[in-house]
């Protein structure tokens, strides 16, 4: 009896350590090749024999980055609207989405689906108006505008993905703080945003990258380098000369890199809010 | 839930916020019902503004035929009659439907597993699950242009290394050739969009109940029946929200197609985000045609989502 | 504390906002603003022009008296120019001043975006030598002028001279001599003979209207209306495109996804032999890579039965309608439009593109070699929709890439050319009926 259960536990052990040999492989090669061609110079990487390893090995690409590009100023802006519209996104979503979770009022089926039917329009579509809009208001070319811009994807992104979290949560911790003699704000607040903390950091981490990779809008409402974003900043430069891959694979590397650190600091929230929420049976 | 007894509990708050007080008016203000649509507003203001109002605008722009800030003339359903004339609407109606349902479901596919391994126990879990997250945290564009290059005839990685290792003879297009261009593309956004699926079952994964499964092995319940009597059904409403959100997100997703085949070769790549960029900002400059394509599938979102949103609203907790 | 009233009262507010927000934010898109000069610079693809022509923008405002917070200069990269001018527009902001070919000028001034400049073209008419034909008909309008000229730009056959002599080949003058050439020298996979451009971008576009006009085929009559693309000419054109890529195998496999830029990065990375392009790589070259330039000629396109087929193509500055500033705008481009300005640029920037006056060529720089056959398609050279010109319409048949599409229906969707081309004809018919104005 114990063999074979241990028996079982190492195949999918195994199994399991196979198949993260694969996915790491596969993730990082094509990553592998932009690193690689960060540290190379213009003519080994348009040379045709593509080299896998660098023969001459050089920063000069990160310099040429950081000095001759306004990359610094991409890396802030790009992170100011990020997370502006992710803090701010969260708010708005946890509000909506717990009332649509837990309150009970007429109407709420019907604008709940309204409210998520608002995120199916493609951004395709939405873009030239909103652009009007936006510059009616002076809002083009600003931090400002792009935070309100990417509100209009996130908010219905943030409230649907939390409302299916919330309903997943048990009902009895809330009764529990009811009956103790809270309101809904204050269940809210101390009970339901606790359990729901992987919920909320990995919300937060979609909004983050999602406004992190945006790239129509930042496209079409911003048009100097004050306000560009890494996404269209550096598209410019890219297409700006015939060769720029060395300094944008650079780029790529240094871009790539507070989205994961992020994620790496979440993860303990992850493991935290996990030990702080479970339910007993 | 009636909470008439006042209790000693006050609230953390500032002058002019809301006070615990067992008045009438506060009561009326924690209801649900009013408590229900002041916690929507928020969201209902920014959905009107932000997306209601340019969706109209985007509406009636299909009843137009109009170029850019000039005013535009309405001709009825002539855009409609002249997108349903058009065999390449219909090739991208097929691609959209192909690209989009195969592009999900491989990223379901590995997307699960990739939250089951990282769910095991293991040394530096925490780095393999940020590694494995990279695809993601890189801008799509560059993904795109780097692909791009990856895929390329001459320069190419995959190119150079199979001429290298003597596999092929002929350099092999991926984007140009009309049997490879649409599953080259496919790879690149199966490649950038897996780690959210990952992020979502991972997380999933971890609120379901250790003793779930220690119940389950007592027992004697095997691993592929744990599998599939804990884990889906637990995962259940996420695995529908994700794939309905990554449903939505990749066949509205430009950036991919655009970067790498601009719907081409002879339109085997075009997707609907792509035939209205054409439409629109692709040098014929016709926002009607381009609203038209766009508005075209819209309904089929709204049919999907009406049908997920029921299930899910309705499970009433209670 | 919160009483009803604040609530009812606020929420009030912002419902009358949303449903009042259209009307006056449009009222305030026409208050004034702080920026006098607002340009838009599309990048030409060889660096040090698009660097002397923010120095000379930025000269010109000091000059003017415009301090640097009111002077907003952009420069777009490759294919960002459209989608942010029909953006622009459609919010009623364009920029004051910008460039750009492929008769931009025609379409909008047929939409009423673009202010009328006659003044500063017929002073530019007064420099010794005048215009090119060409450059004056992009921008005249029943007799007054939108536009301003910007530049000519000629698209030879760059070539691999070295290649040439090492082998002892002469230039080939005929379509079949060139397949031979190609054929002989090319080594595959990592030489090819023939860079052409077959992606759905315009560079495209202008290559197979040249092989096109070799064989007698042209997009439309010369009274800018009667669609001429269906020709058994044409067919013959798009017949030996087809040949060269599939049967004689001397264009890369991957030149069907080029973009614009697409050509350029063969030539430059040593890939193909021939490339027909205009001077932006030979400029390019001239700074980043002296050893290839040297070896670099441009030479003769190829001529068929019907003829030799030489293009031109002309680049316009377009201001625009919106400006509340527009003297400004125009001093700006009559600054770079200057001769002795216009000089540094066309010159130091290594003959990225030609000045539009004709009496600017007598210069060392003009004179020089490399430039000797690309001086006679100034002369000769036709546009896109010779011999109509380049109206609205023909704009748009350029822009959604036409010809493109007809060659992919033949390359990959294995049509016979006589269908595709049938195809395209139609198309184009079908583009010029929506510009019955031309």
């Amino acid at each position: 009896m114990i063999r074979t259960k241990s028996g079982s536990q190492r195949m999918v052990k195994g199994i399991g350590n196979a198949v993260l040999v694969l996915m790491l492989l596969w993730t990082a090669i094509p990553f592998y090749w932009m690193f690689v061609t960060s540290l190379k110079y213009d003519k080994e990487i348009y040379g045709y024999e593509a080299t896998l390893i660098p023969e001459n090995p050089t920063l000069a690409n990160y310099a040429t980055i950081l000095r001759d590009t306004p990359y610094l100023i991409f890396l802030r802006n790009s992170t100011v609207v990020a997370v502006a519209s992710t803090v701010i996104s969260l708010i708005i979503a946890c509000l909506g989405a717990y009332a649509i979770a837990r309150l009970n009022f007429p109407g709420r089926a019907l604008l709940a689906r309204l409210l998520v039917c608002t995120y199916l329009v493609p951004a395709s579509l939405l873009f030239i108006p909103l652009f009007a809009i936006m510059s009616a208001l002076r809002l083009t070319d600003t931090l400002h505008g792009l935070t309100i811009a990417y509100l209009s994807g996130d908010v219905p992104f943030c409230t649907w993905l939390l409302m299916g979290y919330f309903k997943s949560v048990p009902t009895e911790l809330e009764e529990a703080a009811l009956v103790d003699g809270c309101n809904r704000v204050t269940a809210l607040i101390r009970v339901v945003l606790p359990v729901s903390l992987p919920a909320l950091v990995v919300v937060t981490f979609f909004c983050f990258t999602r406004a992190w990779n945006e790239f129509l809008y930042a496209y079409v409402f911003t048009s100097t380098n004050a306000a560009r974003t890494i996404t269209t900043g550096l598209v410019n430069f890219m297409s700006a000369d015939v060769f720029f891959w060395g300094p944008l694979m650079a780029s790529t590397i240094l871009s790539a890199l507070p989205p994961v650190i992020m994620f790496l600091i979440f993860q303990r929230w992850v493991v935290k809010g996990l030990t702080l929420g479970a339910v007993k049976g | 839930m009636a909470t008439s007894a006042t209790p000693s509990v006050a609230l953390p708050s500032g002058s002019g916020t809301l006070r615990y007080q067992s008045g009438k008016f506060s009561r009326f203000l924690l209801r649900d019902r009013t408590l229900g649509y002041l916690f929507l507003a928020p969201a209902l203001v920014v959905v009107l503004c932000l997306v209601a109002y340019p969706f109209f605008n985007a509406v009636l722009l299909t009843f137009q035929e109009k170029t850019a800030g000039a005013p535009g003339k309405y001709i009825g359903l002539d855009n409609y009659r002249e997108l349903f004339n058009n065999p390449v609407f219909w090739r991208t109606v097929f691609n959209t439907i192909f690209y989009t349902a195969a592009s999900v479901a491989l990223k379901f596919v590995f997307g699960l597993s990739m939250a089951l391994v990282l769910n095991q126990e293991r040394l530096f879990n925490n780095f393999y699950r940020s590694f494995l997250l990279i695809p993601w945290a890189i801008p799509t564009v560059i993904s795109a242009l780097n692909w791009r290059w990856i895929y390329d005839d001459a320069s190419g990685l995959i190119n150079n290394v199979l001429v290298r290792l003597e596999l092929i003879d002929e350099t092999i297009s991926w984007l140009a050739d009309p049997h490879l261009a649409m599953f080259s593309v496919i790879a690149v956004v199966v490649w950038q969009g897996t780690p959210f699926f990952t992020m979502g079952f991972l997380a999933g994964l971890q609120s379901i109940s250790k003793e779930l499964y220690e119940a389950a092995e007592i027992d004697g319940a095997s691993v592929i029946q744990q599998f599939w009597h804990i884990t889906i059904p637990c995962l259940q409403p996420i695995i529908v929200t994700v794939v309905m959100l990554s449903t939505i997100l990749t066949s509205a997703g430009i950036q991919f197609v655009l970067i790498l085949t601009a719907g081409g070769p002879a339109d085997r790549t075009m997707i609907f985000p792509m035939l209205s960029y054409a439409y629109a900002l692709g040098g014929a400059q016709r926002l009607g045609m381009g609203a038209t394509v766009s508005l075209f599938f819209f309904p089929a979102f709204v049919i999907l989502i009406y049908f997920l949103t029921r299930r899910m609203l309705r499970e009433k907790e209670i | 504390m919160l009483t009803r009233r604040d609530v009812l009262r606020q929420a009030g507010g912002v419902a009358a906002l949303a449903t009042t927000t259209p009307w006056w934010l449009v009222r305030r898109a026409h208050a004034a603003r702080r920026e006098k000069l607002v340009v838009w610079s599309p990048v030409a693809l060889a660096p040090q022009v698009d660097r002397l022509l923010k120095e000379q923008c930025y000269a010109y405002a000091k000059q003017a008296g415009i301090k640097e917070n009111e002077l907003e200069y952009v420069e777009i990269g490759t294919g960002q120019w459209l989608p942010k001018m029909v953006a622009a527009l459609e919010a009623g902001n364009p920029p004051d001043v910008t460039r750009f070919g492929g008769a931009q000028v025609a379409l909008y001034r047929a939409q009423g975006h673009l202010l009328e400049v006659t003044d500063v073209v017929e002073k530019m008419q007064t420099v010794p030598g005048g215009l090119f034909d060409a450059s004056i008909r992009a921008v005249m309008f029943k007799g007054k002028a939108y536009g301003v000229p910007q530049s000519v730009s000629p698209s030879p056959l760059v070539t691999r001279l070295d290649i040439l002599e090492a082998a002892k080949v002469d230039p080939p003058k005929t379509w079949d001599e060139f397949i031979e050439v190609c054929k002989k020298l090319q080594k595959p996979p990592k030489l090819t003979g023939f860079g052409m451009c077959l992606g759905l971008h315009t560079d495209t576009e202008g290559n197979v209207m040249d092989v096109v006009w070799g064989h007698g085929g042209k997009l439309v009559e010369a009274d800018d209306k009667t669609v001429a693309l269906n020709s058994p000419g044409t067919v013959q054109g798009v017949k030996l495109i087809a040949d060269m890529y599939q049967k004689h195998k001397i264009i890369p496999k991957g030149a069907i996804s080029w973009d614009n830029q697409g050509n350029n990065k063969a030539y430059q990375s040593r890939q193909v032999i021939f490339v027909i392009n205009a001077s932006s790589i030979y400029a390019h070259l001239a700074e980043s890579d002296k050893e290839l330039y040297n070896v670099t000629g441009m030479l003769p396109v190829p001529a068929g039965p019907a003829g030799a087929s030489d293009r031109l193509n002309t680049a316009e500055w377009m201001l625009f309608r919106h400006n509340p500033y527009p003297e400004v705008a125009k001093g700006l481009v009559q600054y770079y439009m200057d001769p002795e300005n216009l000089r540094v640029v066309m010159e130091e920037g290594g003959g990225r593109w030609g000045p539009p006056y004709k009496g600017m060529y007598d210069t060392p720089f003009w004179q020089k070699p490399g430039f000797q056959y690309w001086r006679v398609m100034l002369e000769r050279g036709r546009q896109y929709a010779s011999p109509g010109t380049m109206t609205a319409a023909a704009g748009e048949v350029w822009a959604t890439t036409v010809l493109a599409r007809m060659m992919h229906r033949v390359l990959v969707d294995n049509w016979e050319a006589e269908r595709a081309v049938e195809e395209a004809h139609k198309k184009v018919v079908d583009i010029y009926a929506r510009y019955p104005e031309g």
